[in-house]
C-alpha cells in the first residue's frame, strides 16, 4: 500500500499562491550562478564586503591552520618486548665475564649491561684482570657511530654471501697459481684462532700468518726466544720484589702489555711491611718514573751505556762501555740489586735484542726470583723482521693475497707508503677492521668485524690462564668476525662459536666445562717450566755498543696513556683524558726539556683565558720529516731527550673533533731515534688542566714520607693534625664545632679512602667514573678554557725543588722572608729532575660542606649517609656552590652538552647514546653537577641485600673509580660498618684530609704518600 | 624644612637673583622645552648600547652562560663585579636623601632628585646580573620564598645569595618609594602648568592628586621623615648583605669580617663618585650651575674623601692581614704581593692607582672646587671601584686553596656586550628621566631660597649693591 503521506518541506509550502513554490517546483535542480556573473561584474564586486585582503587573510589562516594540523610530536620509539628474555629485566644489571684482546690491550672483563646493553667494564678480579682507561673506555668504541656498517667491494656496498664467494673463488684461483697469501694480523693471543688459520692454510697452498703489532716489542721477545726457546714476553712478580731497577721501561704504562700496576702496588704495602724500592733511569718522565723512589735522569744513548754499567756494576766484570751522568746512580743501584738478592729484578725498555739480553743476564746473574720464565706473557707477538720481509714482498708484487684483520698498516707503519704501494700489486687484498680506517680504504675488500663486545673469543694472555670472549649484545651493525669467515673460506660450514667450543673442550679446558668457563671468563693452565740456554753477554754487549746512537737530539717515542696505540682514537672519552703528567687532552706534542726549549726558542705562554700555547717543530728522523708537532716543556725530562706519543694524528674514520695531532709512526724506525729539531713558530692551543705545576708551599695539600720516616718517625711529624685555637688552647680542629653535630653512628656512613702510595696516576678510574655517571665530553676547546666536566681528576704536583721532603723543609722555612722572588721559586717547578705526586680528587662529601650553606635554593644538601647530594632540578646555576668549593670539584653546565651539534661527541647520536647508563640522569644545560660518591651503586647494593633478605657484606660498597683502581688504592665502604677496610684506613696513622684545618669534615680521606728513600 | 637663619659667612646654596617663579621656570624648562641635538645623540648611543647588551644577554640565555668566559674554578667574573658596582653606585642616593635629611643638610636638596634616580636605575642595572648569571634564570623564582607545589622545597636562609634577593628588593621598593614621595609636588607643579592635556593627564596620575594643601604639606614631611629613617638602616645593610657574599664563604681574600664596613663605605664612594660624574655634566647640559654649586662639589668630594680613606685603611689591613697569618693559602689573596706580581698585577695596581692614589688630590681645595678636576677624579674613582670588585672575585677566584685549581679569566664579548648594555640602559632611563622627571627638587629648593639664596643672602645683609 502506497504511503500518501506527504513531507513539508517548508511553511511556505502553506500558501498555495507562493511564487517562490511555484519557481522551486518548475526548476528542481537549480542551477548555481555562475561565477562570471559575480566575478565579471565590477560592481558587484566591489560592493562585495569580502575584499581581496580578507580573501589572503582566510587563504593564510587556512594555510597556517592546516600546516599546523600537520605537525606531530615526537615520537619516540619504545618497543616492548613481545617475549621478554629471560635474563632481561628492566632496570637489573646483568654481568658477563669477557675477554678484551684488541691487539694492545689485554684483560679479563666483567661487562656490564643494562637492557641487553654493554654499559659498563669492570675488571675481572676473580681472573686477576685490571682495566686501564683504554679498556674501560671500549664500552663506548662499540657505540662508535663511524664503525663500517656493512661490507665494502671497492668502495661500494656489498652483500657477505657475495663477498665470501668472491673472496673464495679468488683464493681458490691464486693457491692454484702458487701465489703466496698472507694473513696479516696484530697479536691476537687466541689458540682457537691460530689452530683455525692452521686449517685455512691446509686448504690453500702457501699460506702464511704474520704477526705485526704496531708499538713493537720485538726486541724482547727475539731476546726472550733466543735464551728460553719460546715466542712470549717474560713476566714480573713484582709484589715480592725488593729492588726494581728499570732503565728506560714505561712498566706502569703499555711496556710489553703493562699490567704490572696490581703486582707493582701489592709490592709496596707498608702495612704488610714490604716496600720495595724502585729506582728509575729515564730520559722521558713516564708514569713509571713519576711513581718511582729515585728517578736519575739519562737522554736513551746514555741508558744505553747505563745498561751496560749496570752488568759490569752488577757482575764485576769490564765490559767495554763509557762514562754516563748516571754512573753513580748506577753503583748505588747494582748495591742495591746485590743486596736484595734474589729479590730483585732489571727490566729495560730498549728497544734492542741485545739490551733485552743484557738485562735477562744481570736478572740471571742476580738469580732473580722475580724475573717469572713460566708464566709467561703471550700479549705482544709482533715479529719485526717478518713484517719487514712481507713489505718488501709486497712492494715487490710476490704476494697474490693479503688478509689484514686487527691492524692498520697503512696507520701505523712508517714504511706506509711502500706497503700501499704494495697493495696496489697485489691481487687480492681482503681487510677486516670495525672502523673503515686508513688500511680498509686502501683494501678491495673492506669487511667489518664486530667489537669484542659482540663477539667470541679465547685468549691465552699468560701461560697460566685461558680467557674467553662472549657477545654483550646483538652485533650492531653488519658485521662478521673474522674467524666466521676464515672458516667459510676454508669450506667450512661450523659457526666460529661451534668451533671455538669444540676446540676448548677438546684441546684446552679438560674437565673443566665450557659453561664454568664461560661464567668465569678465564680457566686456569698449567704452565710449563722452560730451560733456559746461556746468554754470551759479551757478544751481546759489543753488538749492542756498536748500535748505540748518540746525537743532540734523540727521540723516544711512547704509548700515552689515554690513546695507547690509537686504535681508539674516536673514543672521544680517552680523547678528553689528560694526560697524568702534562694533564693536556686533545693532542700529541713533543716533550722537551726546559734547557732545550730555551736553546731552540720553544715557551708555553699562559694565556689570559687560562689555556697554555706554544710552537710548533719540524722534526727529521733519517731524511723523513715530520711537521707542525707542537711542543710541550716537560720538567724532568732529560736534555736532549725528545718525547712523542703515538696514537694521534689519524685521519680515517674519525669525527671532526677527533682530527687532532701528528703521527709519530710516520717517523718510528724502532727504539730511539737521533733526531733534528727546527724551531717553525707559530701558534699551537693546547688543552692543558692545570697551569699551576707545583704545590706553591702548601704541604698540606700532599703529605709525602720517608718509608724510614714512617716506620721509626713520630706520626705527628709527618703527618701533624691541624689545629685550632679554642678558648686559647690548640685544639685539635675536628674539636671545634660551632653546632651539634648530627648522630652518624645509625645507617651507612660512605668513607672513600685514597693511598697517594699505591696510586700510579694511571687515569681508568677517570674513565670509569665517566662511564658510571654519563659525565659529557665537551671537547678540546672547552677543556682549554677550563670547562672540562670531569668530576674525578688527578691533580699532579711537580717539586719545585728537589724531593718533596726537602720541598716541604725549605718552603716552610723561607714563609718570614716572603718575597715575589721566594713565590718565584715555588711556583716553578724544578727544571732538572722534579719529584712527582698524583692526588686522585673528586667530591670530598663534606659533613659541613661549604657549597650546602650557600645555594640559595638548597639544591645542593646533606645526605644521611654521608654524601653531599646534588639535585639537578632543583639547581638554578648561581655557581655560588663552585666558588666556595675550597676543592674546586663542582663542575657546571656551561652549554647544553647532549644532542647539540656544536659538541658532536657520543651524546649526539643515537648510537652513542647507548652507552648512557640509565640509573643517572643526563644533566641539563645550566645545572652544576658533581661526584656523588655513586650513589646509585651505594642503593643498588643496598636494595639487593634487602631483596635477598641479607645484611650488606663486609666491603661490599664500591663506587666507579674504587672498582675500577688496578692498585686497591681507592677503597670504598661504610666507616659504621668496623669491618670495612675503609674503617681502618680513616683511622690510619697516614690518613689526613685535604685542607683539615678549614674544619670541612670530609669523607674522603688520603693516606699519606710513602716513598723508599733507603739506599743501601 | 623651614628656613633657618644661616650665617653670611656660609655660602649661599642657590646662587644668582632666583625668584621663585625663576626656580619653577628653570626645573620645568627641559619637561616643557624641546631637547636639543646633544640629547639626541646621548640618547640614541645610549639605546644602541642597551639594544647590544640585550641582544647579549638573549644570546647567552638561549646558548648557556659558556658564552662567558667563566670556568670551571672561576664561577664568576665580570657578571658579579658588575652586580656589586652597580649595587654600590645605588648607595649614594639613599645616603643623600635619607641620612643627609635626618642630619638636616641642605645642600642635598639640589641633589638629591637625581642622586636617588640614579640610585634606582643603578639598583636596576644591578638586579639584572643575579638573574642572568643564573644558568637557568626561568626557574630565577625559586630563590623567592613562594609557597609550592614542588613539595616541600623552601628556599635555604643560610645563603647570602638569598639574603642578597631580599636586601636587593627591600632597598629598591623603599627606595623607589621615598623618591616618588619627594616628586608628588614637583609633579603637581608640573601637572598645574601643562596645557597638552594628555601630558595633564599622566603628571596628573604621576602626582597622585597632590593637591597642596597644608594637610598634604605636613603629611608629605612627616612620610619623608618617617621613610628617611628606615631607609637609612639599609644603607648600611644591602651592602652588607652584598659583602656577605665572600665575606661568609671560606676562599681566601673572601673570608674577611672587615668586609661590611669596608663594602659600605666602598659603596658610598663610588656612590658619591657616580654622582658627581652625572651632576657634572647635567649642571652644564641642563644649565642647573646655579643650583649645583662649587659648594656641592666640594662637600661631595668631601665624602668622598672621608669614605675613600676608611676604603684605603681596608685596603691596607686586608694586605696586613693576609701577610701577617703567614698561611701560605694567603699569599694570593688580591691584597697580597701575589697579587700585586702575579698576572692579576695590572689589575691590582689600577685599584691602587684609580681607587687610593687619584683621589689624594682632593686634599688640595682648588681641585676640590674644581669642576672639571672632580669629575675626572670621580671617573677615575669609578674605573676604580670597578676594578676593587673585579679583583676580589676574579684574583681570589683564579688562586684557589688547591693549585692545581689556579686559572685565569678572560672576558667574551658577551661578558663586555652585557656590561655595556647595562650601561646604555642606565643611560637610557637616566636620559628620559632628565627629560621627563624634575631633576631638582624644586619645592624643597624653594624652602632654602629665604635662608640660603644668594639674592636673598644679600638683601637680608644689606650688601644689595642694587
Amino acid at each position: 500500500m502506497a504511503s500518501n503521506k506527504k513531507y513539508w518541506k517548508s511553511v511556505e509550502e502553506l500558501n498555495e499562491n507562493s511564487s517562490i513554490v511555484a519557481s522551486l517546483e518548475q526548476n528542481e535542480f537549480n542551477e548555481g550562478q555562475a561565477p562570471e556573473s559575480f566575478l565579471g561584474d565590477k560592481e558587484t564586486l566591489e560592493a562585495s564586503s569580502t575584499t581581496r585582503r580578507d580573501f589572503l587573510k582566510y587563504v593564510g589562516f587556512t594555510t597556517v591552520a592546516a600546516s599546523l594540523a600537520a605537525c606531530e610530536g615526537p615520537v619516540i620509539k619504545s618497543i616492548p618486548y613481545v617475549v621478554k628474555p629471560e635474563e632481561v629485566t628492566p632496570g637489573i644489571a646483568n654481568y658477563y665475564a669477557s675477554t678484551i684482546a684488541d691487539g694492545f690491550d689485554f684483560a679479563n672483563v666483567l661487562v656490564k649491561t643494562k637492557e641487553g646493553r654493554p654499559v659498563f667494564i669492570l675488571p675481572n678480579k676473580e681472573a686477576k684482570g685490571t682495566t686501564n682507561a683504554r679498556v674501560n673506555a671500549s664500552v663506548l668504541s662499540l657505540y662508535d657511530s663511524l664503525r663500517l656498517r656493512g661490507p665494502k667491494v671497492k668502495g661500494n656496498t656489498a652483500s657477505w654471501s657475495d663477498v665470501n664467494g668472491k673472496i673464495t673463488a679468488q683464493l681458490e684461483t691464486l693457491s692454484n697459481a702458487g701465489e703466496k697469501i698472507v694473513i696479516l694480523t696484530g697479536t691476537l693471543a687466541s689458540p682457537s684462532t691460530d689452530a683455525l688459520i692452521a686449517d685455512f692454510a691446509k686448504k690453500y697452498n702457501n699460506v702464511s700468518h704474520v704477526v705485526y703489532d704496531a708499538i713493537s716489542e720485538s726486541a724482547a721477545l727475539d731476546a726472550f726466544q733466543e735464551v728460553y726457546g719460546e715466542r712470549a714476553l717474560a713476566n714480573y712478580k713484582l709484589e715480592d720484589a725488593k729492588t726494581i731497577v728499570s732503565i728506560g721501561a714505561d712498566f706502569l704504562g703499555d711496556w710489553q702489555g703493562g699490567g704490572f700496576e696490581a703486582a707493582y702496588a701489592a709490592g709496596r704495602d707498608v702495612k704488610a711491611g714490604k716496600f720495595s724500592r724502585h729506582i728509575q733511569f729515564e730520559g722521558n718522565y713516564s708514569l713509571t718514573g713519576a711513581n718511582a723512589d729515585k728517578r736519575v735522569v739519562l737522554k736513551p744513548s746514555e741508558q744505553a751505556y747505563a745498561l751496560i754499567n749496570l752488568y759490569n756494576a752488577v757482575t764485576g766484570q769490564n765490559l767495554a762501555s763509557k762514562k754516563t751522568p748516571g754512573d753513580a746512580a748506577i753503583k748505588q743501584a747494582a748495591a742495591q740489586l746485590k743486596k736484595s738478592g734474589s729479590k730483585a729484578v732489571v727490566i729495560t725498555g730498549i728497544q734492542d735484542k741485545n739490551a733485552q739480553l743484557i738485562a735477562l743476564a744481570i736478572n740471571n746473574y742476580l738469580n732473580s726470583e722475580i724475573l717469572d720464565t713460566t708464566n709467561v706473557k703471550y700479549v705482544r707477538g709482533g715479529n719485526d723482521a717478518e713484517v719487514s720481509t712481507l713489505i718488501a714482498e709486497l712492494k715487490a708484487g710476490k704476494v697474490g693475497a693479503l688478509i689484514t684483520y686487527n691492524t692498520n698498516p697503512v696507520y701505523t707503519l712508517a714504511k706506509s707508503a711502500d706497503f700501499k704501494a704494495g697493495l696496489k700489486k697485489t691481487k687480492l687484498t681482503v681487510g677486516f677492521s670495525s672502523k673503515e680506517d686508513e688500511t680498509l680504504n686502501e683494501m678491495q675488500f673492506a669487511l667489518p668485524t664486530p667489537s669484542y663486545l659482540e663477539a667470541w673469543g679465547d685468549v691465552k694472555m699468560t701461560a697460566s690462564q685461558y680467557s674467553l670472549t662472549q657477545p654483550t649484545i646483538k652485533p650492531l651493525f653488519d658485521s662478521k668476525q673474522f674467524q666466521d669467515c676464515l672458516l667459510a673460506w676454508s669450506g667450512q660450514t661450523t659457526s666460529y662459536y661451534d668451533y671455538l667450543s669444540a676446540y676448548a673442550k677438546s684441546d684446552v679446558l679438560g674437565d673443566k666445562s665450557w659453561n664454568t668457563t664461560l661464567h668465569d671468563g678465564f680457566a686456569p693452565l698449567s704452565a710449563t717450566v722452560l730451560s733456559a740456554s746461556d746468554i754470551d753477554v759479551t757478544a751481546a754487549a759489543s753488538a749492542f755498543k756498536s748500535g748505540i746512537k748518540s746525537g743532540a737530539f734523540e727521540l723516544t717515542l711512547y704509548s700515552s696513556v689515554a690513546m695507547g696505540d690509537g686504535q681508539q682514537a674516536n673514543n672521544p672519552w680517552l680523547q678528553e683524558l689528560p694526560d697524568p703528567l702534562t694533564r693536556a687532552s686533545w693532542d700529541n706534542y713533543l716533550l722537551m726539556s726546559k734547557a732545550d726549549a730555551d736553546e731552540l726558542g720553544f715557551s708555553n705562554p699562559i694565556k689570559d683565558n687560562g689555556a697554555i700555547n706554544g710552537q710548533y717543530a719540524t722534526l727529521t728522523v733519517n731524511g723523513v720529516k715530520l711537521e707542525n708537532v707542537p711542543v710541550l716543556i716537560q720538567p724532568g725530562q732529560a736534555k736532549g731527550s725528545l718525547g712523542l706519543s703515538y696514537g694521534y694524528g689519524k685521519t680515517k674514520a674519525l669525527k671532526e673533533e677527533m682530527l687532532v695531532g701528528v703521527n709519530a709512526y710516520s717517523i718510528a724506525f724502532g727504539g730511539s731515534q737521533v733526531v733534528s729539531v727546527e724551531n717553525t713558530g707559530g701558534d699551537h692551543l693546547f688543552a692543558c688542566e692545570q697551569l699551576q705545576h707545583t704545590i706553591a708551599g702548601r704541604h698540606d695539600i700532599l703529605r709525602e714520607t720517608s718509608l724510614e720516616q714512617y716506620q721509626h718517625g713520630h706520626a705527628e711529624e709527618w703527618n701533624p693534625r691541624p689545629e685550632v685555637s679554642l678558648k686559647h688552647q690548640e685544639t685539635d680542629v675536628n674539636k671545634v664545632d660551632l653546632w651539634e653535630d648530627h648522630d652518624r653512628s645509625i645507617g651507612h656512613h660512605f668513607n672513600l679512602s685514597i693511598d697517594l702510595t699505591s696510586c700510579t696516576g694511571c687515569g681508568s678510574c677517570v674513565i670509569a667514573c665517566h662511564a658510571e655517571n654519563n659525565v659529557p665530553v665537551v671537547g678540546k676547546h672547552e677543556v682549554r678554557v677550563g670547562r672540562d666536566m670531569h668530576w674525578l681528576r688527578i691533580d699532579r704536583y711537580y717539586t719545585s725543588e728537589g724531593d718533596a721532603i726537602t720541598d716541604n723543609k725549605k718552603t716552610n722555612s723561607a714563609s718570614s722572608e716572603d718575597s715575589a722572588e721566594l713565590y718565584q721559586k715555588l711556583e716553578t717547578p724544578e727544571a732538572i729532575n722534579p719529584q712527582v705526586a698524583f692526588q686522585p680528587l673528586m667530591c670530598q662529601h663534606c659533613n659541613h660542606a661549604p657549597c650546602e650553606t650557600v645555594c640559595p635554593v638548597a639544591a645542593t644538601s646533606h645526605g644521611r649517609q654521608g654524601q653531599n647530594q646534588m639535585a639537578y632540578n632543583r639547581c638554578v646555576g648561581t655557581r655560588y656552590c663552585a666558588n666556595n668549593c675550597p676543592y674546586r670539584v663542582r663542575r657546571f653546565n656551561w652549554f647544553k652538552y647532549n644532542s647539540n651539534d656544536e659538541f658532536d661527541f657520543h651524546m649526539n647520536d643515537d648510537f652513542g647514546k647507548m652507552v648512557l647508563n640509565p640509573d643517572v640522569v643526563v644533566r641539563s644545560r645550566g645545572v652544576m653537577e658533581k661526584c656523588s660518591m655513586c650513589i646509585q651503586m651505594t642503593q643498588a647494593t643496598i636494595l639487593n641485600a634487602k631483596n635477598e633478605g641479607r645484611a650488606i657484606d663486609v666491603n661490599e660498597f664500591t663506587t666507579a673509580c674504587s672498582s675500577a683502581c688496578a692498585t686497591g688504592s681507592i677503597k670504598f665502604g661504610d666507616i659504621n660498618s668496623p669491618e670495612d677496610e675503609v674503617t681502618e684506613l680513616r683511622k690510619d696513622k697516614r690518613a689526613y684530609r685535604l685542607l683539615e684545618f678549614i674544619g670541612t669534615d670530609n669523607n674522603v680521606v688520603y693516606q699519606t704518600k710513602i716513598r723508599n728513600t733507603n739506599e743501601a | 624644612m623651614s628656613s633657618h637663619y644661616e650665617a653670611p659667612i656660609r655660602e649661599p646654596l642657590v646662587l644668582g637673583e632666583k625668584s621663585y617663579h625663576d626656580i619653577t621656570m628653570d626645573i620645568v624648562k627641559p619637561i616643557e622645552g624641546k631637547a636639543n641635538k646633544n640629547w639626541y645623540v646621548a640618547f640614541t648611543i645610549a639605546l644602541v648600547a642597551f639594544l647590544w647588551g640585550l641582544g647579549c644577554i638573549a644570546y647567552t640565555i638561549s646558548t648557556g652562560i659558556g658564552a662567558w668566559g667563566l670556568n670551571k674554578n672561576i664561577g664568576w667574573a665580570w657578571d658579579i663585579t658588575n652586580f656589586v658596582w652597580w649595587v654600590g653606585i645605588g648607595h649614594a642616593g639613599t645616603l643623600i636623601s635619607a641620612v643627609l635629611l635626618l642630619f638636616r643638610q641642605k645642600w642635598r636638596m639640589a641633589i638629591n632628585r637625581s642622586a636617588e634616580a640614579m640610585t634606582i636605575f643603578a639598583v636596576f642595572q644591578a638586579g639584572l646580573f643575579p638573574i642572568i648569571h643564573m644558568g637557568r634564570p626561568w626557574n630565577g623564582y625559586w630563590v623567592l620564598p613562594i609557597p609550592n607545589q614542588f613539595g616541600s622545597l623552601w628556599v635555604n636562609f643560610n645563603s647570602p645569595l638569598l639574603w642578597d634577593v631580599f636586601a636587593i628588593s627591600t632597598y629598591l621598593s623603599v627606595s623607589l618609594v621615598f623618591w616618588w614621595t619627594g616628586l608628588l609636588p614637583d609633579f603637581a607643579m608640573i601637572r598645574d602648568r601643562a596645557v597638552k592635556p594628555f601630558q595633564k593627564k599622566i603628571y596628573a596620575l604621576l602626582s597622585f592628586g597632590w593637591s597642596g594643601r597644608a594637610k598634604d604639606w605636613q603629611r608629605f614631611e612627616e612620610v619623608s621623615l618617617v621613610l628617611a629613617g628606615l631607609a637609612t638602616p639599609l644603607v648600611l645593610s644591602v651592602h652588607t648583605i652584598v659583602s656577605m657574599d665572600f665575606a661568609t664563604s671560606i676562599n681566601p681574600g673572601w673570608h674577611s669580617t672587615i668586609f661590611p664596613p669596608y663594602f659600605v663605605a666602598g659603596a658610598i664612594f663610588s656612590g658619591f663618585a657616580m654622582v658627581q660624574t652625572l651632576l657634572g655634566v647635567m649642571r652644564k647640559v641642563t644649565n642647573l650651575e646655579n643650583y649645583i654649586t662649587r659648594l656641592h662639589i666640594e662637600y661631595m668630594n668631601i665624602v668622598i674623601m672621608v669614605t675613600g680613606g676608611i676604603v684605603a685603611v681596608a685596603y691596607a689591613s686586608e694586605f696586613f692581614i693576609a701577610w701577617y697569618t703567614g698561611s701560605p693559602y694567603e699569599n694570593y689573596t688580591y691584597m697580597s704581593i701575589g697579587a700585586a706580581t702575579g698576572p692579576y698585577g695590572w689589575a691590582f695596581w689600577s685599584l691602587i692607582l684609580f681607587n687610593i692614589a687619584i683621589p689624594q688630590l682632593l686634599w688640595i681645595k682648588k681641585f676640590r672646587r674644581s669642576f672639571i678636576v672632580s669629575f675626572l677624579i670621580s671617573i677615575a674613582i669609578n674605573i676604580g671601584m670597578w676594578f676593587e670588585r673585579f679583583d676580589i672575585i676574579a684574583i681570589v677566584l683564579s688562586k684557589g686553596h688547591l693549585p692545581s685549581t689556579w686559572t685565569r679569566f678572560e672576558p667574551t664579548f658577551v661578558d663586555v656586550g652585557i656590561f655595556v648594555g647595562t650601561i646604555g640602559f642606565f643611560f637610557v632611563l637616566f636620559l628620559l628621566y632628565a627629560r621627563t622627571f624634575p631633576v631638582i627638587a624644586q619645592a624643597e629648593v624653594k624652602t632654602i631660597m629665604k635662608s640660603s639664596g644668594e639674592h636673598y643672602k644679600q638683601l637680608r645683609d644689606g650688601k644689595n649693591e642694587h
